[in-house]
């Protein structure tokens, strides 16, 4: 049995009897065992699943209605809630939280009877890009496990590359599905704002996170989108598209389509590599009817500066809550003052965690407010801006997902800037609201690189074919491990 | 430019005991140092807030909290949470 298949291959071959979800199921947890020692890509795994598996075939041999995922094993990012499993946060303050609710891309995911191999490894509350500043310690890249996966969705994007699962649910803030997706070689999506409920998603800067899909391909991307986007009344801030199928129409091509590559992010500062791949993609394009031209965002260069900004300050609120008397772990209230004993609780946060927490005190206060906050929402306005006029023009932007390779484990974890500067392409669409995608194109050295698409708010359709239409220009192997 | 004492003021507003963190103050004032790039951004274009609309808003109804969440906490007995003295 092959493991490696496609969300569509599965549903063809359970369809046919090719195998069950049961024998898939215990396939796929074999497989995890045997390379978790190596990548870690799960912070804990479902007991459950290959007795839930059996349901499902027993559900399809009585003929009974079966969801659309017949059983497939979805692993999901730790920062997501599910009922009655932990969620960590990979964080030692939620170290033994459980989730009494599920959030609701689960509730869409389990309504459709997809099957939740485990919780994925991040950076502690979604803060950082290479699953280094997990509690739990790093994931490790399938390509080569010297090097990071990217992150912050880094545990779900090497169970979908390493083949733990079939598809993973990330969350991008900054590029958090988007630049594990390009660093492990899958598909990561970020959808527009507002398009995916954010109801069960542990909050970190809620004015432009995202849950998003990671998958092994383009169809598989869209195929999750089906079921985790819409309405939902416990998120006001999503929007109503009606029912939309993401998977239809995906081979309509890029002809007559205007891409617009982004100057400064394709210039100065990407790696040679990413840049010689970066143009290859472009040509590719171009050969298949793309017309493809030159566009200078002028405020991305401010872009990381109000991106942490915003995020730290979001940041600095939402994590707040955790004082150790809703959540957090056993130490009595006795014998302490109100403000020694949260400050001793809060000693349990991780180094990234802790530095976004005194960074979204600080811009915010009130003698700097004006010099970082409100400049700060002054330029994210702006950058919406050029991004609306950009659409004008365009009916797509391109740039590499990342400006370099993946790195190794360990090389930047005591430089957070330099970590911080790595986003530059990605925040972009977090601080526009807008959709971006990154598609695997090359692998260089042992090492892959991603290619990444935007498209105008909820213009998903539009960003999807085009990311098909590259995806067929392709033909990479799978991770070595 | 940034003083570390207002770092450390920070900190402390948030209840982060900075002792055992100098290394933090530093990698912070140089992140700080680098946020200074906003000053160059012309500061000309209106802040956009993002809207909600009205009519979208569920209905009014009263929704009991589920007993579950009262069991994530620490200390409590009934209703009731135990919490350290606040003064």
């Amino acid at each position: 049995m092959n493991l490696g298949i496609t969300a569509t291959q599965y549903l063809e071959q359970v369809k046919n009897g090719s195998f069950t979800a049961e024998e898939f199921m215990a396939k796929t947890m074999e497989r995890i065992r045997k390379v978790e020692g190596s990548i870690h890509a799960y912070i804990s795994l479902n007991d459950d699943a290959i007795s839930q598996a059996k349901q499902i075939d027993k559900k399809l041999k009585a003929k009974e209605k079966v969801g659309s995922c017949l059983g497939m094993p979805i692993s999901i990012k730790d920062n997501i809630c599910t009922k009655g499993m932990k969620t960590t946060c990979a964080s030692k303050m939620l170290e033994n939280f459980v989730a009494p609710y599920d959030a609701t891309v689960v509730f869409n995911l389990k309504s459709q009877d997809a099957i939740i191999t485990g919780k994925t490894n991040l950076d502690e509350f979604a803060m950082g890009i290479s699953t280094e500043f997990s509690y739990f310690g790093p994931s490790r890249n399938p390509w080569n496990i010297d090097y990071v996966p990217g992150g912050s969705s880094g545990g779900s994007a090497v169970s979908v590359s390493a083949l733990e699962c079939i598809a993973s649910l990330g969350s991008d803030t900054g590029g958090s599905v988007r630049n594990p997706a390009s660093f492990c070689s899958v598909v990561g999506l970020k959808p527009t704002y507002g398009l995916v409920s954010r109801y069960g998603l542990i909050s970190y800067a809620n004015s432009i996170e995202q849950v998003g899909p990671i998958a092994r391909t383009v169809e598989d991307t869209a195929f999750i989108l089906n079921i985790i986007s819409g309405i939902d009344s416990h998120d006001n801030t999503t929007i109503d598209k009606g029912k939309v199928d993401y998977t239809k129409e995906l081979d309509a091509g890029v002809k007559g389509k205007r891409i617009g590559i982004i100057s400064e992010m394709t210039g100065i500062g990407v790696d040679k590599q990413v840049a010689s791949a970066t143009s290859k993609a472009i040509s590719k394009l171009q050969s298949l009817g793309a017309e493809c031209s030159e566009v200078s965002l002028d405020s991305v260069k401010y872009s990381v500066a109000t991106y942490y900004t915003i995020a730290a300050t979001e940041a600095g609120s939402n994590l707040a809550r955790y004082d150790n008397i809703r959540y957090g772990f056993d130490f009595d209230v006795e014998g302490f003052e109100f403000n020694a004993y949260i400050s001793k609780a809060r000693k349990n946060f991780g180094p990234e965690v802790t530095r976004r927490m005194i960074l979204g005190a600080f811009v915010p206060s009130a003698g700097y407010v004006g010099k970082y906050f409100y400049k700060a929402l002054k330029v994210r306005s702006k950058i919406k801006y050029e991004i609306e006029e950009a659409f004008k023009k365009f009916d797509l932007l391109i740039s590499p997902t990342v400006p370099i390779l993946p790195f190794k484990i360990g090389e930047k974890i005591d430089d957070p800037l330099s970590l911080y500067l790595l986003d530059i392409n990605t925040i972009v669409a977090n601080l526009s609201g807008i959709p971006a995608i990154s598609i695997p194109y090359e692998i260089s050295h042992g090492l892959p690189i991603g290619i990444q698409l935007f498209a105008d708010l909820a213009k998903e359709q539009t960003l999807l074919q085009a990311a098909y239409a590259l995806e067929k220009t392709t033909n990479l192997p799978g991770a070595p491990i | 430019m940034v003083k570390r004492e207002e770092i450390v003021h920070a900190a402390n507003l948030i209840r982060i005991d900075l002792e055992d963190h100098a290394k933090y103050i530093e990698q912070i004032e140089k992140i700080l140092n680098y946020f200074d790039i906003l000053d160059e951004a012309s500061g000309e274009s209106e802040v956009i807030v993002q809207e909600a609309s009205l009519e979208k808003l569920r209905d009014d109804k009263h929704i009991p909290y589920d007993e579950e969440l009262i069991k994530q906490l620490k200390n409590y007995k009934g209703t009731f949470v135990k919490a350290p003295k606040m003064i």
